[in-house]
């Protein structure tokens, strides 16, 4: 490609602290990059929000930034029908590394042999990271940015959703989305009716027992003894009183309400 | 709302249930008790929304600020906002409509995208399920304590 073509991907690479590199050894390289290598590169990964933002702070300040942005759109140009797991692995190895590595990868990459670099370059993956969320493809099924991030999208949303279903008790049985927000939705109002309901349960119950409570002042120690007596043992439960026996009431109360939980 | 650092350093002698429970716990309870001295016992339906927004409250506060739930029930509650610390109880939960409804049950998610909310769905139900079962066993025993 002539350098005109080069002008609009700029001002984008023009960003990171590149200037030392010269630019007859950028040409040659955008150059061989297809025209709509810069939306490809979404399509790889789908990485959590921040994908800009890491990797401009990740970049040594050579010319590590604008090689693995560059080596990532390689990587999406040869993506062409199928993502196989050796261009995700290779991937993740470019993200991986740093620059130098960035540069030597990205040399191995531009001689265009895949599997001989997902081969050469296992020793440097790492461990991946959790907020990457790496989209692989099917056979069928579409591999534009579109379609790869409606699927991490969906994928996220069903794990999600399984978390829910988990916490929700009487929801493993039911079957299809709506009806377990359905399910969800109801719960959290019945919840929250019941929340509701025992606050104006407890105003009645505690209240012929206020009369007590101001009987005790806030610091007075010496009426810890009437914490075992009075069934008022947790509204004394301020930090005066840990030692104390409503601490071992609050214990046994709340030990008791919560083993059901856990 | 304030020593959280007594509640933490209290050593737990019971392993069962984590920090947060606890927390929750202390921090309704001496909610509660601040409703009973400081509100007149003539106006039961004042104390008993009072109690309920400690509930929340309290809820909010162990879930700390890292939630946007949570966030949301505070500044409520900071703001004194005309409307309740909870969103209206009855909702038509129409066919098409549920993400709306449940945005608008949980506090806060109002704007947030769909995987968000159902995040924080999830640690709000957990919370909420907290709650309920701490205000249940303060209940049980109080009445059966009274009798």
């Amino acid at each position: 490609m002539d350098p005109p073509s080069l002008m609009p991907r700029l001002p984008e690479m023009c960003r990171f602290p590149m200037l030392g590199m010269p630019p007859r050894e950028l040409a040659p390289r955008v150059g061989r990059i297809g025209g709509d290598a810069l939306v490809e590169e979404s399509t790889v990964t789908e990485q959590c929000g921040r994908s800009k933002g890491r990797r401009r702070r990740r970049d040594p300040p050579s010319s590590g930034g604008a090689t693995e942005d560059e080596s990532s759109k390689l990587v999406s140009t040869s993506s062409g029908n199928e993502l196989t797991e050796a261009e995700a692995k290779r991937l993740k190895a470019i993200k991986s590394t740093d620059g130098n590595d960035n540069i030597k990868s990205e040399a191995e990459a531009s001689s265009g042999i895949c599997n001989k670099l997902a081969a050469q370059n296992p020793q440097t993956t790492e461990p991946p990271k959790q907020d990457y969320i790496h989209v692989r493809a099917r056979r069928g099924q579409a591999t534009d940015s579109h379609s790869l991030a409606e699927r991490a999208r969906r994928e996220k949303i069903s794990e999600k959703m399984k978390i829910l279903q988990d916490l929700v008790p009487g929801c493993n049985k039911v079957i299809g989305k709506a009806s377990v927000l359905d399910e969800i939705i109801n719960y959290i109002q019945a919840l929250q009716c019941q929340v509701e309901f025992l606050s104006m349960k407890l105003e009645a119950v505690n209240s012929p027992m206020n009369t007590t409570i101001e009987v005790f002042p806030s610091k007075d120690f010496s009426s810890q003894r009437y914490d075992t007596t009075s069934s008022l043992g947790y509204s004394s439960q301020t930090r005066e009183y840990e030692q104390g026996s409503g601490t071992e009431w609050l214990h046994m109360q709340v030990g008791g309400t919560f083993e059901r939980v856990t | 709302m304030d020593s959280k650092g007594s509640a933490c350093s209290n050593p737990n002698p019971n392993p069962t249930f984590g920090p947060s429970k606890l927390m929750l716990a202390f921090r309704f309870l001496r909610a509660l008790s601040i409703v009973h001295r400081t509100t007149p016992a003539s106006s039961p339906t004042c104390r008993g929304r009072r109690i309920e927004r400690a509930a929340y409250a309290s809820m909010a506060y162990s879930a700390g600020t890292s939630r946007a739930w949570s966030r949301a029930v505070l500044r409520r509650l900071h703001h004194r906002a005309r409307r309740r610390a909870v969103a209206p109880r009855r909702l038509s939960t129409t066919a098409g409509n549920r993400a709306e409804a449940l945005r608008r049950l949980v506090p806060g998610g109002a704007g947030m995208d769909y995987c968000t909310l159902l995040e924080e769905t999830a640690d709000y139900t957990k919370c909420l399920s907290m709650q309920v079962e701490l205000m249940q066993g303060i209940v049980d025993s109080a009445s059966s304590n009274g009798r």
